[in-house]
């Protein structure tokens, strides 16, 4: 597909410039980009606007949006930490009660736009602030942290789980934390081009009219995709909150912004319908390079903030040419 | 569309290259040794979506231009812990001479700056503390002092008794909670009572409704103890838009001082009194030097407070 070209063409350029434009080592002189631990760092700085992403893709398809998932990644972020340094609770239980309070989010966003047809927007705007208000609720409005409160048990130290998340794992040399985000957009990948819930996806995305005649329970795909949407953004959660050592109320915030431009950039339309998990993989690569050029050179935010608007803006130039 | 495809980067490294070619430039492949020290330092601010935070990467800007041998390279972590994670790790890969930082948040960073301090790059850490002691001096102001301080202030200038507003910055912050306490501990024993106050976030729209909400409600206020001056100047602006000259008879209280915010607001007769909460950019560049000359410096150096009122603002504010 030409699309997947222009999309690698797109990173490869960004890679190859990369490598030109990058301040080099004050000891050895070598560059610091091309340096195998800055190109791990790049992918794992941005795994959780990767874990954003694949769920916010699965919603653009279904020709929906989720802007909560900045919300419910800050709520699982602080109800992880509270659980296991509040409460001391094992990895796995905390785990999935994360990514249960994480389903429920989804359906109760899916239940809102796709049983009650209030727009995507306005239901999952509904989510975010009251997500975010869950999180400082919780929480007690406080940081999540060891000894934040006198009774929790765990008060010396955060689990070992958190320094094992992000620490690199030898051998690989990648951390946990990206390997999860890697088989996340992996697996939903070929869900989206093999299965029958794929396929709906596109259809309802597509036309959501005739998704409905030809008899694609259109209620029950989308309350599924709003809830695995959400599910990725707990999953999200806890690694920002391994990442940060902290539970943290405002984790997350305005992450859905970079989450959607990530898929837009992949070349996924708005629109719903068309596009796929490995143009988000690619749009994810694409915003993670630049990031990192652009802060390797230490570039100041007035001119950073112009260059990033200006790509969102050509992203979605190209994605209108493709429909003609 | 292609070729825009193509131009878009070519545009984004374009500008990022002149960046580039002024800020790091001697880096470049030139040994420190090379006639002439020079110096490199990584500064990784926290969040310069607020004035106070410029103000700090000013105050350092302007300190070091005193030393022509020093080269700052400024990054802005746009308040994300995790953008900062990769700010120190990028200082740690350059071997920079020196890394200041003012971490959006203790835990998060902890373990980065503990990287670089281990690595023997000096680090100086502003206004907000890391845990553990991995790093090389903190510089920092006092805000429970400068609550109490407000306090006490306050206590004086309404004579023991009165009822008064707060607005107070992001609770969830430490900053939020010290100023707090810190207040509580000024007014402790007198007859103030705060009628009203809530959590603006430190946020002047936030404090603004916050404040017509207490002003709708309470037909008697004496004082507003706000939490930063933004939202003192919000209260104000509340006050006056109710019409009644109630903003006459009000004293407002802030915090921060900045140049252009506070001392403009006490020079204006805004506010009543702004209490300096110092930045610490001038003293991390001091710190540096000493750093690299050799020197040993104390691990924590606290700056004091200035109160600003009509009568000191010509001066420059009284210290405390």
């Amino acid at each position: 597909m030409l699309g997947n070209y222009r999309g690698v063409i797109a990173l490869l350029i960004v890679f190859v410039l990369g490598c030109f434009y990058t301040p080099v080592a004050r000891d050895t002189g070598l560059p610091i980009f091309l340096s195998w631990r800055t190109q791990l760092d790049i992918l794992f700085e941005y795994c959780e606007y990767g874990l954003l992403a694949t769920g916010m893709t699965l919603v653009i398809l279904s020709g929906g949006i989720d802007l909560s998932v900045s919300s419910v990644l800050g709520f699982s972020a602080t109800l992880f930490a509270l659980l296991t340094i509040g409460y001391g609770w094992g990895i796995a239980p905390a785990v999935a009660a994360v990514v249960v309070c994480g389903l429920v989010a989804g359906l109760v966003n899916g239940v809102l736009a796709a049983r009650f047809r209030i727009q995507p927007f306005v239901a999952t705007l509904a989510m975010m602030t009251a997500a975010r208000g869950a999180a400082k609720l919780v929480s007690g409005g406080i940081k999540v942290q060891p000894a934040a409160q006198p009774w929790y048990r765990l008060t010396e130290d955060t689990p070992e789980f958190f320094r094992w998340m992000t620490t690199a794992v030898p051998g690989i040399g990648m951390q946990p934390a990206t390997i999860l985000f890697l088989i996340c957009i992996l697996i939903m990948a070929v869900i989206v081009k093999k299965s029958s819930y794929g396929r709906k996806l596109y259809a309802i995305g597509g036309n959501e009219e005739a998704a409905r005649l030809a008899g694609i329970p259109v209620a029950r795909v989308k309350l599924q995709t709003y809830a695995l949407c959400s599910m990725f953004a707990a999953l999200a959660g806890i690694v920002n909150c391994c990442r940060q050592d902290i539970g943290d109320p405002e984790a997350g915030f305005t992450f859905e912004l970079d989450a959607i431009a990530a898929t837009v950039i992949g070349g996924t339309a708005l629109t719903g319908g068309r596009g796929g998990m490995m143009f988000t993989l690619i749009g994810v690569l694409i915003m993670a390079y630049i990031n990192k050029i652009l802060s390797l050179n230490a570039v100041a935010i007035d001119r950073r903030m112009i260059i990033q608007a200006v790509i969102i803006v050509v992203a979605v130039l190209i994605q209108r040419q493709k429909r003609g | 569309m292609r070729r825009l495809a193509v131009a878009v980067p070519v545009l984004a490294l374009v500008l990022a290259g002149c960046q580039a070619k002024k800020a790091a430039s001697p880096p470049d492949g030139k040994p420190r040794t090379e006639a002439g020290k020079k110096y490199v330092i990584g500064m990784s601010q926290c969040n310069r979506g607020e004035p106070w935070r410029v103000q700090m990467d000013t105050d350092i800007e302007e300190a070091a231009k005193a030393h022509p041998e020093f080269t700052v390279l400024f990054k802005d972590a746009q308040n994300k812990s995790e953008m900062q994670q990769s700010h120190v790790r990028e200082f740690i890969q350059q071997k920079v001479d020196a890394i200041i930082i003012s971490p959006k948040e203790a835990r998060p960073l902890t373990k980065p700056v503990a990287e670089a301090y281990d690595a023997g790059i000096p680090v100086i850490v502003l206004d907000r503390k890391i845990e553990g002691d991995k790093y090389t001096c903190f510089i920092g102001a006092d805000n429970v002092k400068i609550g109490r301080e407000a306090g006490k202030y306050l206590v004086e200038l309404l004579g023991g008794k009165g009822e008064i507003v707060e607005l107070k910055g992001l609770m969830t912050s430490t900053p939020g909670q010290e100023r707090h306490n810190g207040f509580m501990e000024g007014i402790a024993g007198s007859n103030i009572k705060i009628i009203f106050d809530a959590d603006c976030q430190w946020l002047e729209p936030n404090a603004q409704r916050e404040m017509k909400s207490a002003l709708s409600r309470f037909p008697k206020i004496d004082a507003v103890y706000a939490h930063n001056d933004p939202s003192a100047h919000g209260a104000y602006l509340a006050a006056r838009q109710e019409g009644k000259g109630r903003e006459k008879t009000i004293k407002f209280i802030g915090i921060d001082a900045l140049p252009h915010e506070g001392v403009r607001y006490v020079k204006d007769g805004l506010l009543t009194a702004t209490f300096q909460y110092p930045t610490g950019g001038k003293e991390a560049i001091e710190t540096v030097l000493k750093i690299l000359k050799g020197e040993t410096v104390e691990k924590t150096i606290t700056l004091g407070t200035r109160i600003f009122t009509a009568d000191t603002v010509a001066s420059g504010g009284k210290e405390l």
